[in-house]
């Protein structure tokens, strides 16, 4: 069945030539030289101020990256990218570090204003703003200012810029970082861990509920630059935390590179909900320019009945390479991951996720939306294992694809591994396995079947997206509506 | 991994290329049949055997698998699974088939894709096979059966318009590494059943391909049945090439002991209007380990195709293991594609309500995975054949239940 056309006037309002956030900021920016060696990593590492042992393990990883070879498994085709022609390291002149709001460039300011993100703390406080989100904001290579930082630190959760937290709590970081993304995980994650120049740390002590929303927002700048964010979110005990993140790009000819890795850590008990608006620019109709979105996302529920929830909606980036994932290590553990993926003009998708139940009774669920549009590849990729041990292991996976018009492509590609005789695995695409009792139950009042099936999937989806702030879910509520109509498996 | 030292080969590997030497000389072809045998040879020295990264050999790892390549010791043909069949070679006769005497010549040797090593495998070695024409608008009464009768065969079997014929590859024998290819095309409006029946030794390793060019409003039912063997891999590849065309594929694996069955399907929807279905229930037990990857292509132009794939599986035991890959590749906006994968432990419920009527908890397990199983066959429209695979399957249950 072919699309129904509310869908496709959705879709097309947000197509790769609306792109409404490809302005620039001129600014004087302070770089690194053009290029990749041991002294960049030096350079950037200095500007960081960071410890001997942080500049030691970036250069390791930097040596380990120089023996590996560049992925070529993704439905995903580019030229080669050139990695000496890339700056790493771009900052605003005079920028180093966050600071308060006041010192921060006014250009910067109003960047951030004209994409709709709240810095102003007073506003919000005010009550002018209906939610209190606290915002990091990364321009180009540096985070250029943290809000409500004194709010939660009374609460005792720790939010700062990755470079800050390596010089005031390198115990945390030392603990955590690269143990649950391995530096040499893979390509993009090893030179990322060379290079990385900004991102989130939060730290959730043990039992304390975040008392707001965190959220970063990455916004590439400079032009020849490539943006490497790490983010690292812990949650000790029974801890509870939900983090955004957001991310635009100018409008550029060339292809621009964001390699980004993030990784979260559950403890027993504790729940991490990781929320993604991603709106890199797209490149032009015949796809020229656009971002390069090669990230690799894990979360390691480490803890017995801790939970980690990634939600995504992807409608930018030329490429996007990219599989949130949960190692599901804590007996009774659980993951979930819900993706909306919208591929426009000339973009390029290869996007899903990996459960690996290694506990006992952990229980992952898996709802994918893709919609492919223009001369887009829209790919779903997706991973569920049960080790040996799992036993119990519990996975429902449903991707649905949609396509508009006829020159584009949807692909579904799940591998689903089994080896444990305990474990029940589901992938459906036919819908009406969702939930039958819910199925039923919505039925019998009249509800048709079509749209008692929408109404289950926008559910789950809707449940997660309406936790985003009102900046970044409007992107996400347009496609809310789109119909299951005509999808494929 | 395109650029690369040349490889180090294993001791498998050493002794493919020794059979494959030991092929060369033993049939004779034109040149274009010998070009294409070494161009095979070629391409398997230069890559090696599969390794899983290789993205169609994720599951099975051929290269780890396979210790050492010998002949197989015993050349027994098994009994028809049919009764009444007729063996197609060509010193039987079936009235409206032309049955030709197997050549280099008429085995249709074709360039070989990278990552298709059986077609490598079994292009450099294949020494013999049925070759079979079921003239146009006949249909064949007798069950057609193809015995592999040397350990590399390629059979080659044709339906003209309006043909139609069940045939039944069976393959059997205790130990040994064999490989079979077989080429079914169907013409306009050709219907077919094809059954390929794998029930080898624990020591046996066999690599078995279908490929299949389905022609406009052609039928073909496939039923595939795999159950034994060390390594087994099936590979079904269907070019769905005319419109109004109807594929149904069955299949039945039925993993135990320490055996590891693979069953891969590829089909390519080219063209509006066709219509496929493939159902897979498969059983692991023991240290079985399966595998099931199907890959559904639908072209640009194929609109309206209607593409159904599901594969379901038990474990029963704790060392068994399956993994599967249910793949989608569409480039058209208006067609029905459905996969659906599930593996699960029989369900407790059905178990329950069995034994509280008074069955034993063994009988009731038979009984349930009995039914899981035959729910794959029970439909095809061929009660013999249905008759035979059951009673196949009952022994195979009760040996390895």
């Amino acid at each position: 069945m072919p699309a129904v056309q509310e869908t496709i006037d959705q879709v097309a309002q947000i197509d790769v030539d609306q792109y409404k956030y490809g302005f620039e900021t001129i600014l004087e920016m302070d770089m690194a030289p053009k290029g990749l060696s041991e002294d960049v990593i030096r350079f950037i590492s200095a500007k960081k101020e960071e410890p001997e042992w942080m500049l030691e393990w970036r250069l390791d990883a930097y040596r380990r990256w120089l023996t590996m070879e560049e992925p070529d498994w993704a439905r995903v085709s580019y030229p080669k990218i050139d990695f000496n022609d890339i700056y790493y390291y771009a900052a605003p002149k005079g920028q180093s570090g966050p600071k308060t709001l006041d010192d921060v460039d006014p250009e910067i300011r109003a960047t951030y204003e004209k994409l709709g993100i709240p810095l102003a703390e007073q506003e919000i406080l005010a009550g002018v703003q209906e939610r209190r989100v606290a915002v990091d904001a990364v321009f180009d290579s540096v985070s250029v200012v943290t809000t409500f930082k004194e709010e939660l630190a009374k609460a005792g959760v720790i939010f700062m810029s990755i470079s800050e937290a390596i010089r005031e709590h390198p115990e945390l970081v030392k603990k955590y970082l690269a143990s649950v993304v391995p530096v040499s995980d893979n390509y993009y994650s090893a030179l990322n861990c060379a290079v990385f120049t900004d991102g989130s740390f939060v730290y959730v002590p043990e039992g304390v509920r975040c008392p707001m929303e965190l959220s970063t927002y990455f916004r590439i700048n400079a032009e020849n630059t490539g943006q490497f964010e790490r983010t690292l979110i812990v949650a000790e005990k029974g801890a509870y935390v939900s983090y955004l993140e957001g991310c635009t790009a100018p409008q550029r000819d060339e292809n621009q590179l964001h390699a980004a890795v993030v990784e979260l850590v559950a403890l027993e008990d504790a729940e991490i909900k990781y929320s993604t608006v991603q709106n890199w620019y797209p490149g032009d109709s015949e796809g020229k320019g656009g971002i390069y979105n090669f990230v690799t996302k894990r979360g390691d529920c480490r803890g017995d009945r801790s939970k980690i929830s990634w939600t995504q909606v992807e409608t930018g980036s030329a490429i996007t390479w990219k599989y949130p994932s949960c190692i599901l290590r804590g007996d009774d553990s659980q993951g979930e991951f819900y993706s909306i993926a919208v591929s426009n003009g000339a973009q390029q998708i290869d996007s899903g996720t990996k459960m690996i139940h290694l506990g006992k009774r952990t229980k992952s669920r898996i709802i994918s939306k893709g919609i492919s549009a223009g001369r887009s590849q829209n790919t779903y990729r997706g991973r569920v294992s049960a080790h040996r041990k799992a036993t119990d292991a519990r996975n429902f996976t449903q991707c649905d694809s949609l396509l508009i018009g006829d020159q584009c492509g949807a692909h579904t590609v799940p591998y689903i591994e089994a080896n444990n005789a305990t474990a029940q695995f589901e992938h459906e695409a036919t819908t009406s396995k969702i939930s039958e009792d819910q199925l039923f139950y919505c039925m019998q009042r009249g509800i048709p079947e079509e749209e008692a099936i929408a109404l289950i999937v926008n559910g789950f989806v809707k449940e997660v997206i309406q936790e985003l702030p009102m900046e970044f879910a409007v992107e996400a509520q347009k496609l809310i509506g789109i119909s299951l109509e005509g999808s494929v498996g | 991994m395109n650029i690369q030292a040349p490889i180090k080969h294993t001791a498998a590997e050493e002794d493919l290329f020794q059979l494959c030497e030991a092929a060369r000389g033993a049939v004779s072809g034109s040149k274009d049949a010998s070009e294409q045998r070494d161009a095979a040879i070629e391409q398997l020295r230069a890559q090696g055997l599969p390794t899983r990264r290789i993205e169609s050999w994720h599951y099975t790892d051929l290269r780890a698998a396979m210790k050492h390549l010998s002949a197989p010791t015993d050349s027994r043909v098994p009994a028809p699974l049919l009764a009444g069949s007729k063996v197609l070679s060509a010193d039987t006769s079936v009235a409206g088939v032309t049955i030709s005497p197997w050549s280099a010549d008429k085995a249709q040797f074709a360039p070989v894709e990278s990552d298709d090593a059986i077609g490598q495998i079994n292009t450099a070695l294949a020494t013999c096979g049925s070759i079979a024409a079921v003239k146009a608008g006949q249909t064949v009464d007798v069950p057609l059966s193809i015995e592999n009768r040397g350990a590399h065969a390629r059979n080659v079997v044709s339906l003209g318009e309006g043909a139609s014929a069940t045939i039944v590859e069976s393959v059997c024998g205790k130990d040994g590494f064999s490989s079979d290819v077989t080429l079914i095309s169907l013409a306009e409006g050709a219907k077919a059943t094809y059954v390929s029946t794998c029930e080898k030794g624990p020591d046996a390793v066999q690599l078995g391909q279908l490929r299949v060019v389905l022609g406009k409003d052609a039928e073909l039912d496939v039923v595939i049945f795999n159950a034994g063997g060390k390594l087994i891999r099936r590979e079904v590849v269907v070019l769905v090439e005319g419109e109004g065309s109807n594929l149904d594929i069955k299949g039945v694996n039925l993993i135990g002991g320490d055996s590891h069955i693979d069953v891969t399907t590829v089909l390519s929807h080219t063209v509006p209007h066709t219509v496929s279905e493939q159902l897979f229930r498969n059983i692991s037990t023991g240290k079985g380990q399966g595998v099931f990857q199907g890959q559904i292509k639908v072209h640009q132009i194929a609109q309206k195709t209607d593409a159904q794939m599901a594969c379901n599986t038990l474990l029963l035991s704790d060392d068994a293991g399956f993994s599967a890959k249910p793949e989608l590749e569409i480039f058209a906006d208006d067609v029905i594609c459905a996969h659906g994968a599930t593996v699960a432990e029989l369900d407790e419920d059905h178990l329950f309500y069995l034994r509280a009527r008074g069955i034993t908890e063994r009988t009731a397990r038979a009984l349930l995975v009995e039914a899981f199983v035959d729910e794959a066959i029970e439909e095809i429209d061929n009660e013999p054949l249905v008759e035979a695979l059951e009673t196949r399957i009952g022994a195979w249950l009760e040996a390895n239940g």
